[in-house]
């Protein structure tokens, strides 16, 4: 009963003495929701101060977010915890938030990766569908395809290939690919290194890349070799190219080049003292193996260097790439994306 | 390790007592508590003892008060209330408690000593199997629990339309949601149950302005209880294995399986009448709620697909503990598995003993006048559906999810058919939506397990509307 008690005081006055919050778009439990639970610990000792976690769950992810935007952006104490899934309802849903206006603690670049049943025709793939997978849907279309298509015959050899599964969780998606419904699924790197290594008839199918500072996409180290465009290139004989390339690259972009990320309004004063305090955190191997354990092995990018990537993120946003990724989008994947034009300002 | 247990048991007691919190409830509230076990295998054990403890504990509410602790123990109380009203509360208590404790070893002891034999059986049952299985639970909860057919009929719709607002599947838009973001992800699961059953009994209770029960007899009633489990053990064991069969399927569980296995007993016994405080109804559908939890541990742990909603919690909170289920290298650590097993076990003994020592005086609440004790299940119930935002809209939620459930208790139509409609409306929509993408007819046709689900649920339909007399709603 006193280790209760003492639990129940210790739970109490962490709560009464946080200094920083940090807002979560989501119910505890889900995926970014334990990754700030993780970054939140391993900050607080270089920061000096205490993290309490503000969870603001609702639909997409997109609810909490806005709130940061329209309310709670002012206080110098608040970081939004973002993940990627908000980064493509930035580009195609009708959202309140808008990167430009925060300025970047830090980031994690990740990549997202496809995995096939072992002895599958890929050139016909039963794929869970969602606004998740769009990227995946694009590089499917490019893969299978092929280079030199208009956009509605890009539209057409989709719908002819893909068998687009709506309505999965991510549950089910594993289920289904385990018991051979699905013959395509995809990954962050933890979630593959559980859902698929451990599979003895599933295998790498492609993966995106990792977006660099100059806006081109690298060979991802650790799995050499399956990225979509050397796969493509092995395919068709060209690098991949054109305006269906270009919505790809910024769709898959806006995904995984945000993954997990930290954000404050721009002109906060705390901002410096963040940034140092997670620097800090990156260079202490301890710290950064508890959030390796959760997202894998892959970059921060600290700062200055955030906001680089958001500012190339934001160069790959042309009216041609937008359009077009609104139309498959309606038109293949059934989704009601929306054009904004705000985003070309 | 001890106090671990002790403490996890107690936790998960008490929250399964409070109308409408239930073992997801009470895990969601420990996250900020993982990173003070200095051992995380403590917090495995912890964990592990809250939800067998809640599991059982929920039954209180639903017996003593008619409203559901979980939305897992909304079957119970449909004979288990009325037996309360006829001042058998420790009797019905008893064999509910007996039931669930015995069958929270068994299914427990064989769900973790047999764990990894279970992946390949995991695989027999796909995407239409789930379809045929959501559709025989909404049978068995529209068709089997009201005789009033056509009103279950207009339940299951509305339980549908309430259950699909939210966010359209293929088209990822909000859906019916008149503008409201809050809506966006759906109404939640906390303030239905709360607003269908707790509420509306309040009322009731309110205006009685009496006791659930002024019968004062409970003298042999624990023992009576006890050998109403021996004298309807199939009963119990036929609850127990539907609710573990459940549970093993992932994304099903909690409600469904209760519902299944109460059907499944008014079913076997058709020259008997449930629903007036049958004491066969409390322990059929009693089985099946420990023995799914236990079972609902299988795809959890052997691929991290959580098996019910507080599986998906407990999984993420043994995340913060360091554990991540489903990956190889947790099979080879006996330490972890030795915790759960350690954990639900001894819970389950300890909740078991603690419960029918105390039966008889915890009953005693269905003695005390209901204008004495409402306010603090009021406050208890109110911050169990506060807990999602904590915003004013989880309050106007519960305020309308209320005014329904006295709309619906007042013109008999099926609460516990409009409650498992709304749980299972995304699933309905999107196994549909799955199988008619990936199935044909013909491929349909060559799968035995689909076919003989169709059938149990043309056949108990029309048996059910046919015979059934239950009038509960």
């Amino acid at each position: 009963m006193k280790k209760l008690l003492t639990l129940c005081l210790m739970a109490f006055t962490t709560s009464a003495l946080a200094d920083y919050i940090f807002v979560v778009p989501q119910k505890p439990g889900g995926g970014t929701s334990q990754w700030a639970q993780i970054v939140a610990t391993q900050l607080e000792p270089f920061l000096g101060e205490n993290i309490t976690i503000k969870h603001i769950p609702g639909a997409r992810d997109i609810p909490g977010f806005n709130k940061f935007h329209n309310s709670l952006r002012t206080s110098n104490k608040i970081i939004m915890v973002s993940n990627g899934g908000n980064g493509v309802s930035f580009l195609q849903e009708k959202v309140d938030y808008d990167y430009r206006d925060y300025d970047s603690i830090g980031l994690m670049n990740l990549n997202i990766i496809a995995a096939k049943r072992i002895g599958e025709n890929m050139d016909y793939p039963k794929f869970s569908a969602g606004s998740g997978k769009v990227p995946e849907a694009w590089a499917m279309a490019l893969l299978i395809c092929g280079p030199g298509l208009t956009m509605n015959e890009y539209l057409a050899c989709f719908k002819e290939h893909v068998t687009w599964v709506n309505g999965m969780s991510n549950s089910e998606r594993r289920l289904a690919f385990k018991r051979g419904e699905l013959n395509g699924t995809r990954e962050n790197p933890a979630a593959y290194k559980k859902h698929v290594e451990t599979d003895e008839n599933a295998e790498i199918w492609f993966h995106h890349g990792i977006l660099q500072a100059d806006g081109s996409h690298a060979d991802d180290p650790n799995h050499p070799g399956f990225q979509l465009e050397i796969l493509f290139e092995e395919r068709w004989d060209v690098e991949p190219s054109g305006e269906f390339y270009d919505a790809y690259k910024l769709v898959k972009s806006f995904r995984d080049g945000m993954q997990k990320a930290l954000w404050v309004n721009k002109g906060n004063p705390n901002t410096f003292l963040l940034r140092n305090a997670l620097h800090q955190m990156s260079l202490d191997p301890d710290a950064i193996a508890a959030i390796e354990k959760k997202v894998g092995k892959y970059e921060w990018k600290i700062g200055d260097e955030g906001n680089a990537q958001v500012d190339t993120l934001m160069s790959f946003i042309t009216p041609k790439a937008l359009i077009n990724l609104i139309h498959f989008n309606k038109e293949a994947l059934g989704l009601a994306s929306v054009y904004k034009e705000k985003l070309i300002e | 390790m001890i106090l671990a247990l002790l403490l996890g048991t107690l936790y998960g007691l008490i929250i399964g007592l409070i109308p409408a919190a239930g073992a997801t409830t009470g895990l969601i509230i420990l996250f900020g508590l993982m990173s003070y076990f200095s051992d995380p295998y403590l917090g495995v054990i912890f964990c592990m003892a809250v939800v067998a403890a809640s599991t059982t504990g929920d039954t209180y509410s639903g017996i003593l008060l008619g409203i559901p602790g979980a939305n897992s123990a909304a079957a119970t109380m449909v004979d288990g209330h009325p037996l309360a009203q006829q001042g058998k509360a420790t009797y019905a208590l008893t064999a509910a408690i007996t039931t669930s404790t015995v069958n929270g070893l068994l299914w427990g002891t064989l769900t973790f000593a047999l764990l990894p034999w279970y992946t390949k059986l995991m695989m027999i049952f796909g995407i239409p199997e789930m379809w045929a299985f959501v559709m025989l639970a909404l049978v068995c909860v529209g068709f089997v629990s009201n005789k009033f057919w056509i009103r279950s009929l207009i339940a299951i719709g509305i339980g549908l339309f309430l259950g699909m607002i939210g966010t359209n599947p293929v088209t990822n838009a909000d859906r019916w949601t008149f503008g409201w973001e809050y809506l966006g992800a759906g109404i939640q699961i906390m303030p239905m149950v709360a607003g269908l059953f707790a509420f509306p009994e309040i009322l009731d209770g309110l205006k009685k302005r009496d006791a659930t029960t002024t019968k004062h007899n409970t003298s042999g009633q624990t023992l009576d209880g006890i050998k109403a489990v021996w004298k309807y053990k199939w009963d119990a064991i036929r609850g127990g294995a539907i609710g573990a069969f459940i549970g093993f399927l992932p994304g099903l569980g909690g409600a469904m399986g209760d519902w299944m296995a109460y059907g499944s007993t008014v079913a076997a016994n058709p020259k008997e009448e449930f629903g007036k405080g049958n004491i066969r109804g409390v322990i059929g559908s009693e089985g099946a709620n420990n023995s799914q939890k236990a079972t609902s541990m299988i795809p959890t742990v052997l691929f991290g697909i959580p098996g019910a909603s507080f599986a998906a919690v407990l999984l993420a909170l043994f995340m913060t503990l360091g554990f991540e289920l489903g990956t190889p290298d947790l099979a080879y650590d006996m330490r972890f598995f030795d915790s759960l097993t350690f954990g639900f076990m001894w819970a389950t003994v300890l909740v078991g003993i603690i419960c029918i020592t105390f039966n008889r005086y915890i009953s005693m609440i269905s003695y005390v006048r209901y204008r004495y004790y409402f306010p603090a299940l009021v406050v208890f119930i109110t911050w169990a559906c506060a807990q999602y935002t904590g915003g004013w809209e989880d309050y106007a939620i519960l305020i309308l999810c209320s005014v329904l459930g006295v709309f619906c208790k007042e013109y008999k139509y099926s609460r516990p058919a409009l409650l498992m409609a709304f749980i299972l409306a995304a699933k309905v929509e999107a196994l549909t939506i799955q199988m008619t993408t990936l199935y044909t007819i013909e491929t349909l046709m060559t799968r035995p397990i689909f076919i003989i689900l169709i059938i149990t649920i043309i056949a108990l339909a029309t048996l059910s509307i046919k015979k059934n007399k239950l009038e509960y709603a």
